[in-house]
């Protein structure tokens, strides 16, 4: 259903994201394997090579001694924004420090722009903001901003003016003097953020950013992330608010258990999941030639009769409703809405509401999360 | 609050301009680490309270010199009663002083200066270990730091760095002082005779500087706590002393024992840099300084090795 999945929403970043595959072992209905889908000359990050991913993970595995973190995972960003989810000690963290070359894999390599992870050239086109916030405590914002650019390379005059600009840019500019014992979780986590902007990167990877940010601060910071996004920056977010997310992108990486799960598209990645059909609520109106009880029961009937249709489930109807709705469960969505679309025109169903139940983010996750812990 | 908030949500109205300029190379980066641990330093009241006891020490010894040479320059050749010991020329009884005291520009005056500073150093090294790297891994800032174009090496030395000017900002420079002054109130030539002593005074302090930097980072990192760190520190620098001072001087073991002493290990370093004159029942008591080097470079390896291996394992933290 490439025309769902690769449609543009205006509200969502907009993506240039390669994603190869999983780790071995992960069961391959999970893996998605994806085409790109394309996206505008203008919003391309300026590679060196027009084809070379910006982030490139290769079979990557890391040990904690007798504990694996990441587990052969292989991963390509090119553009755009990618949300990392999965439960608590599922690897996102241990990905994302790998990737910002915090930790050398074990196996494998990753690659930022060309460079090794490890080398501190990949490290100038990555900005890093950790889920920790542990600063000097006594320093101001501004001294912390302007010390870590100075620890970017840059001269000490430039190092003011990218502390301004980025302190600007969290809105921190007229708070920046206080001192960090005073800061709230939202300010340290503006705080964090602006480190991570001041050599203007081109690879985000923020873990967390939004945890602690009130409401208001949030819709600038979603605001913020799709206008880095729109000037060809690739962003890999690491969240637990997966409705924040949501509004982001669309594209998601699901861990567990040190592996990529699945990635992809929310949709693509529930389509692939056979052991979960997915629920579609349909309402349908009453006809005028025909009587309340049959309609619903009408059209079961003929849902029943698609091979994709694995059950239906017939709903009383809502107060305020004469006819109740459907519930209907079904393997290949794709497929099935085609399907659909076709049985409405023929059969001349006056639906008034269609609603896909469970192809959320956190139900997909939920799914994903459950079916590998069983 | 909301002119910052109305700036964030539109930034499309803040530009990077593109950098083009050259980066300093990573190495550049160590200072600024430092300056960083330093600042964190020098804002706790504590680390001044310290500092400004050991500036007393120094005090003391700048002014004692000052004052023993003003007081030569003003005693005559008429010689004065000492209570019931007899007349006395006050010249020669400065001099006497002086010798007494330690307080005539030669070797065993620096040398004292820096055994007297030396333990401030080491209270004020066992407290601020935690604030200078032990926060740090405890409190997982690192990432902060390694995930800018520098590498662990820089990180190290950065850290390092801070601890030595610390070291010597105590000892050193004051020891420095102490020299020039004593050059400025005897005689130009006491630079060109006693350069030795430039010499040994410089080597004192690399000395104490590399043990100490080295023994700091690797206790800091490993216990990052400052009650631990100060438990460590009073274990090595005072109970290993009293111990090697038992064993040797109470009841006579080889005086080799004295090497678990490692601030006497420094000492006998120190002492060999400046070319201090032992007395013979001293020298007695003390293992050969090479083997005193011997110990002091092992555990500095050690220490070293140590650190390489917990920056390297400190995504084991969390």
């Amino acid at each position: 259903m490439p025309d769902l999945l690769g449609s543009p929403d205006s509200g969502r970043g907009d993506r240039e994201v390669g994603v190869r595959g999983a780790g071995r072992g992960v069961k391959e209905s999970l893996t998605a394997s994806l085409p790109l889908p394309s996206a505008t000359p203008a919003l391309l990050a300026p590679h060196p090579l027009p084809h070379a991913p910006l982030l490139l993970c290769q079979r990557v595995s890391k040990w904690y001694g007798p504990v694996i973190g990441v587990n052969q995972v292989t991963l390509e960003l090119r553009s755009g924004i990618t949300g990392l989810v999965g439960a608590n000690g599922a690897g996102k963290s241990t990905l994302l420090r790998l990737i910002t070359g915090c930790l050398r894999p074990d196996l494998g390599h990753i690659q930022v722009h060309g460079h090794d992870a490890w080398s501190t050239a990949a490290r100038r086109h990555v900005g890093y903001c950790p889920e920790t916030d542990a600063f000097y405590e006594e320093m101001s914002g501004r001294q912390f901003v302007e010390s870590m650019a100075r620890l970017c390379g840059y001269p000490r005059r430039e190092a003011r003016k990218r502390t301004e600009a980025a302190l600007e840019r969290v809105g921190m500019a007229g708070r920046a003097e206080r001192c960090l014992r005073g800061y709230s979780k939202g300010m340290r986590q503006r705080i964090k953020l602006a480190q991570a902007l001041l050599h203007d990167p081109e690879l985000l990877v923020l873990d967390e950013p939004l945890s602690g940010i009130d409401p208001v601060g949030r819709c600038e910071f979603l605001h913020l992330f799709r206008d880095l996004a729109a000037r060809g920056k690739c962003l890999l977010i690491s969240s637990h608010e997966l409705e924040e997310l949501e509004k982001l992108t669309d594209h998601i990486a699901i861990m567990a258990h040190g592996r990529i799960a699945a990635v992809g598209t929310v949709a693509q990645i529930r389509d692939r999941l056979d052991h979960h059909p997915l629920r579609i609520r349909i309402d349908v109106k009453r006809g005028p030639q025909h009587t309340q009880g049959p309609e619903q029961r009408r059209l079961a009937a003929a849902l029943l009769k698609l091979r994709d249709v694995v059950g239906v489930e017939l709903l009383d109807p809502p107060p305020d409703e004469s006819v109740g709705p459907v519930v209907v469960r079904a393997r290949n969505p794709q497929r099935f809405f085609q399907e659909l679309t076709r049985l409405v025109l023929e059969e001349w169903y006056e639906i008034a509401r269609l609603e896909t139940l469970d192809d959320s983010t956190e139900a997909v996750l939920g799914y994903l999360l459950r079916g590998r812990s069983a | 609050m909301g002119e910052s908030r109305s700036q964030a949500a539109a930034p499309e109205l803040l530009h990077y301009r593109p950098w083009r300029g050259a980066f300093r190379p990573p190495a550049a980066s160590v200072w600024p680490i430092a300056r960083v641990a330093l600042m964190s330093l020098f804002q706790k009241r504590m680390f001044w309270i310290i500092y400004v006891l050991g500036l007393l020490i120094f005090l003391l010894f700048f002014f004692g010199q000052y004052l023993l040479s003003w007081a030569q320059t003003q005693a005559g050749e008429t010689e004065v009663q000492m209570g019931g010991w007899g007349r006395m020329n006050p010249r020669h009884l400065i001099q006497l002083f002086r010798g007494l005291l330690k307080l005539d520009g030669g070797a065993q005056t620096y040398y004292n200066f820096f055994s007297y500073q030396g333990y401030m150093v080491m209270i004020v090294l066992a407290l601020a270990g935690s604030i200078l790297i032990g926060n740090d891994l405890r409190f997982g800032s690192l990432p902060f730091y390694l995930s800018k174009p520098l590498a662990r090496w820089h990180y190290l030395l950065g850290k390092g760095l801070a601890v030595a000017v610390f070291i010597n900002l105590m000892t050193t420079l004051p020891a420095l002082l102490l020299y020039v002054q004593w050059g400025l109130l005897e005689s130009w030539d006491y630079f060109y005779e006693r350069f030795d002593l430039l010499v040994g005074i410089l080597g004192y302090g690399i000395v104490l500087t590399v043990t100490l930097t080295l023994l700091l980072l690797a206790t800091a990192s490993w216990l990052r706590r400052t009650v631990p760190l100060v438990m460590m520190w009073t274990t090595l620098f005072f109970f290993c002393r009293l111990l090697a001072s038992a064993l040797v001087d109470g009841l006579q073991f080889s005086p080799l024992w004295k090497l678990i002493d490692l601030w006497n290990d420094v000492s006998l370093i120190g002492g060999l840099c400046l070319n201090v004159q032992w007395s013979e029942r001293r020298l007695g008591y003390q293992p050969p300084w090479g083997d005193a080097a011997l110990v002091l470079g092992g555990v500095s390896l050690l220490c070293l090795i140590y650190l390489v291996r917990r920056i390297r394992a400190v995504e084991i933290v969390k």
